[in-house]
C-alpha cells in the first residue's frame, strides 16, 4: 500500500485517482502530451496518432475479452464497420466528424450486438471461431455492397474538418485524436467501478455464479459486445480519417490478431495494459527499425535484417509471456510499488 | 548501485529518444533522394528485394558515372512488410527526415492513401509496384506514375495478340475476389468486344482458394481458346492447367505482370510448360536484340534478376530522367516540374529494358510484349512483337 495515503471517506476510498502524486503525474502525462506535437516530427507524430488509434480499439478488446472473458477475434471487422460507417456519412452526407464518429461507434454496437449472440452458447475458442466466421461475412459485405461500401476498391474520405481546421496532417489529426482516446481511457476505467463491469468481471470469473448472483447473462454479455464494438467502431472511424482510404484489405483477421496480442502482452482486464500493450505491439516493429537503423550496416545489411527484425518481435512477445504472463501492466505495477515505499525501503 | 545503473539508463533513454524525435537531418542540396516503402519482408518480399536491388544498382551506376548535372543520387530505403500503415510510418520517416525527390510505393492502398499529401506538398514525384488501372488517371493522382502499362491495359495487350492469332476466340477471365483481382475485369470486358472476342467465362475466386474443381466444371462448358489469369501470384494457377490438361480442355493459359516472373512460372513445374503471358520488360536474360542496360545488369548481376528487379531499375531510370530534364531546364525540382518533365520523355531509349522507345504521356507506359514459357529452356521466350497501345 501507498504511504501517506490514508483514506476516510468511502468516496475518497472508490476515487479513479487516489493521491496527490497520482495527479502530478497526470499532470506531467497531459503537459507532454500538449507538448509533444511541438518537438516531435511528422513520423513521430504519425505513430503517435497511430498509437491512440491503436489504444482505443484494444481497450474496447480488453472490455471484452479482458474483462468479460468473451474471446474476440473479430475487432478488425468491427472497426471496418467504423470505418465505412465514417466513410459514408463523410462522402454522402458531409456531418460533422465528431456525429460520424459517434454514429460509427452506435452502428458498430449493434453490428457486436448480433454478432455476440453465439456467445450466450459457446464460450472459449468456440467463440473466437465464431467471431472468426462473422469476420468473414463482413469481409463479404464490405467488398460486395459495392453501393455503400465501394465494393473492392473501396471509399476515400476527405480530411476531417473540426473547428475550422481541415486536420490534414499528423500535427492537426493529434489533437482530435487525443481528446477522444482520453474520453474513451476514462470511460473504460470508470466502467469497471460500476454495476455493469463488475458484472462482467462476475460473468468472467464464473457465468453460472454470475447468474445466480442475478446477473442476467444474455443482456451483459451482450452489453459487453455492444461497448467493446463501440470503442472498436470509433477507432475504425479514426482510423478511416487519418489514412483516408477504406478497402474491405484495410481491416484483415491478422489485425484483430494484432489487438488479441496487444492485450495479452498488456495485461488482460486492465485499461493500463490496453494502453501498454498497444504501444508495445506499435511501437516494438518501428523501434527495432531504428535499432537496425542506427547499426553502423550497408543498405544490404538492411535486407537481412528484415526478417531477423520480425523474428525478434516474435521472440519478445514469448519472452514477455513466458516472464510475465499478468502482461506489462503487471510489470507497471510492480515498479509502482516499488516506489510506493520509497526511500524507506529499496 | 542500481538507482544509479537506472538512472543511467533512463538518461541514455532519454537522449537516444530525444535524437529521434529531432529527426537527424541529412540535408544535402547538391542530391536527389529517392525513398522507398519496400516491401523487404512479408508476403510480397520477393518484389521488394528484387526491387530494392534494382534501385540500388540504377542509383550506383548513375553515381559511378558522375550523377546528374552535378547532383548525386541518394537512395533511402524502409522496410515495410507489405502493410500500409508501415508503409505510411516509413513515408513519414523518410521524408522527416530527407528532402525527398522521388518516393517508391509498394501497394494500391499505400499509393491512394500518399497521394492526397504528394498533392499537398508538391515536392515528391512517385512511383510503385502497383499497376491499378485508378492510379492511371493524371488529374486525380497528378504526381504519381507507373513505370509499366496499367492492369487493363495489360489485359488489352493480351486481348490485341487474341484477337490476332485467332480472330473472334472465345476468352476466359479468372480472378481473385480481390482489389488486385477485379481492377481490369469490367474495363476489359468492352475491350474484347471492341476486338471481336468473346468473354466466354469470369470465374472469381476467394483469395487463397486452391480448390477449383467446381471452376472447372464451369470452364469445361465454356470451352473458352485462350485463360487470362489476374489477381494472383501463383496458386491457384497451376492447379486450374493441371485439370485443364486432366479433361483434355485445348485452352491456352495467360498471365499478367506478377505471375510472369521466370522462377513463378518455373515452379508451376510441368504444368507450366506453354503458360503465357504479359510483359512490359524484357528479361534478365533477353539477348535477341541488343541491350546496353541489360548487358550492363548481367555483368553487375551474374545471377538471375527477376522481374520486379527490373520494375525497380526502370522506377529509378526514370525518375533520373525526369529530374534530369528539370535541372537541364535550370527549374526547382517540384513535383510539378519532374511530372511535366516525365511526360515530355517521347521515344526514350531504356537501353533495351524495353523493346521499343518509351514515351510517357500521361500516368503509364502502356507497351508489353506476348511472353510464352519454354521448359526445356527454363525460360521465357518471346512469341509476339511489341505491343503499343495508343
Amino acid at each position: 500500500m501507498r504511504i501517506g495515503t490514508a483514506k476516510f471517506t468511502y468516496k475518497h476510498d472508490e476515487a479513479l485517482f487516489d493521491s496527490r502524486t497520482q495527479y502530478a503525474w497526470l499532470l506531467v502525462l497531459a503537459c507532454s502530451l500538449v507538448a509533444f506535437p511541438f518537438i516531435a516530427n511528422e513520423y513521430w507524430l504519425y505513430l503517435a496518432c497511430l498509437v491512440m488509434i491503436n489504444i482505443v480499439s484494444a481497450t474496447g478488446l480488453n472490455i471484452l475479452t479482458g474483462y468479460t472473458g468473451l474471446v474476440s477475434l473479430g475487432q478488425a471487422a468491427f472497426m471496418g464497420i467504423g470505418a465505412y460507417a465514417v466513410a459514408y456519412m463523410d462522402n454522402h452526407f458531409g456531418t460533422p466528424v465528431i456525429f460520424n464518429l459517434l454514429i460509427a461507434g452506435g452502428i458498430t454496437m449493434l453490428g457486436g450486438v448480433v454478432v455476440g449472440i453465439p456467445s450466450l452458447r459457446v464460450k472459449g475458442l468456440y467463440l473466437a471461431i465464431a467471431t472468426i466466421a462473422a469476420s468473414m461475412i463482413l469481409h463479404f459485405i464490405f467488398a460486395n455492397w459495392g453501393s455503400v461500401t465501394g465494393g473492392t476498391a473501396g471509399l476515400t474520405v476527405a480530411p476531417p474538418v473540426l473547428f475550422g481546421f481541415s486536420l490534414d496532417t499528423s500535427f492537426l489529426f493529434y489533437w482530435m485524436v487525443v481528446p477522444v482516446m482520453v474520453m474513451m481511457l476514462l470511460g473504460a476505467a470508470n466502467l469497471f467501478r460500476t454495476r455493469i463491469g463488475r458484472a462482467f468481471i462476475a460473468i468472467r470469473d464464473r457465468d453460472i455464479s454470475a447468474e445466480v448472483l442475478g446477473i442476467p447473462l444474455l443482456r451483459y454479455k451482450l452489453l459487453s459486445f455492444g461497448l467493446s464494438s463501440f470503442y472498436a467502431g470509433v477507432a475504425g472511424g479514426l482510423w478511416a480519417y487519418f489514412f483516408r482510404i477504406v478497402t474491405p484489405e484495410s481491416f484483415p483477421l491478422s489485425m484483430s490478431i494484432f489487438f488479441l496480442t496487444a492485450i495479452i502482452v498488456g495485461g488482460m482486464g486492465s485499461t493500463l495494459g490496453s494502453i501498454l500493450g498497444a504501444v508495445f505491439v506499435t511501437m516494438i516493429p518501428e523501434v527495432l527499425k531504428l535499432i537496425v537503423g542506427w547499426l553502423p550496416v550497408s543498405v544490404d545489411a538492411t535486407l537481412i535484417l528484415s526478417p531477423v527484425r520480425t523474428i525478434v518481435f516474435g521472440l519478445l512477445i514469448i519472452g514477455f509471456l513466458i516472464v510475465e504472463p499478468l502482461g506489462l501492466q503487471e510489470i507497471w505495477r510492480r515498479i509502482r510499488r516499488f516506489f510506493h515505499l520509497w526511500p524507506f525501503k529499496s | 548501485m542500481k538507482i544509479k545503473t537506472m538512472k543511467n539508463w533512463l538518461a541514455g533513454s532519454v537522449v537516444a529518444s530525444l535524437l529521434g524525435v529531432a529527426g537527424i537531418a541529412q540535408a544535402n542540396d547538391k542530391e536527389i533522394v529517392i525513398g522507398g516503402s519496400i516491401p523487404m519482408s512479408g508476403v510480397f518480399s520477393f518484389a521488394g528485394i528484387g526491387i530494392h536491388a534494382g534501385i540500388q544498382d540504377y542509383v550506383k551506376i548513375i553515381n559511378d558515372s558522375g550523377g546528374i548535372e552535378g547532383y548525386k543520387l541518394r537512395y533511402v530505403p524502409e522496410d515495410s512488410g507489405y502493410k500500409v500503415d508501415v508503409s505510411v510510418a516509413a513515408f513519414k520517416k523518410i521524408t522527416s527526415q530527407n528532402k525527398v525527390d522521388f518516393y517508391y510505393g509498394d501497394s494500391t492502398g499505400f499509393s491512394k492513401t500518399i497521394n492526397p499529401e504528394l498533392n499537398r506538398m508538391n515536392s515528391i514525384l512517385m512511383s510503385g509496384a502497383s499497376f491499378a488501372t485508378e492510379l492511371n488517371d493524371p488529374e486525380k493522382y497528378p504526381y504519381q506514375f507507373l513505370a509499366g502499362p496499367d492492369y487493363t491495359e495489360m489485359f488489352s495487350i493480351l486481348l490485341r495478340y487474341i484477337a490476332q492469332e485467332k480472330p473472334g476466340a472465345k476468352v476466359a477471365f479468372v480472378y481473385s475476389d480481390t482489389e488486385f483481382g477485379r481492377d481490369p475485369i469490367e474495363a476489359s470486358r468492352k475491350v474484347a468486344e471492341e476486338l471481336g472476342l468473346k468473354v466466354a467465362l469470369e470465374l472469381m475466386t476467394p483469395p487463397g482458394s486452391v480448390d477449383v474443381s467446381t471452376e472447372m466444371a464451369k470452364m469445361r462448358r465454356a470451352k473458352p481458346d485462350y485463360t487470362i489469369f489476374h489477381g494472383y501470384i501463383l496458386a491457384p494457377i497451376p492447379e486450374f492447367i493441371e485439370q485443364a490438361r486432366n479433361m483434355k480442355l485445348d485452352t491456352k493459359f495467360m498471365g499478367t505482370f506478377w505471375t510472369m516472373d521466370n522462377s513463378t512460372v518455373m515452379q508451376m513445374g510441368e504444368v507450366g510448360d506453354g503458360f503465357m503471358g504479359v510483359m512490359p520488360y524484357r528479361y534478365y536474360y533477353d539477348e535477341s536484340a541488343p541491350a546496353p542496360m541489360l548487358e550492363k545488369i548481367r555483368e553487375m548481376r551474374p545471377e538471375y534478376q527477376n522481374v520486379p528487379y527490373i520494375q525497380g531499375f526502370l522506377s529509378a531510370m526514370l525518375y533520373t530522367e525526369s529530374a534530369r530534364r528539370v535541372l537541364a531546364e535550370g527549374k526547382e525540382l517540384t513535383a510539378e516540374n519532374m511530372k511535366a518533365a516525365l511526360n515530355t520523355i517521347k521515344d526514350f531509349d531504356t537501353g533495351g529494358l524495353i523493346g521499343v522507345p518509351i514515351t510517357i504521356s500521361g500516368n503509364s507506359i502502356p507497351v508489353g510484349r506476348i511472353y510464352q514459357a519454354d521448359a526445356s529452356k527454363g525460360q521465357m521466350v518471346p512469341v509476339s512483337d511489341w505491343i503499343v497501345l495508343e
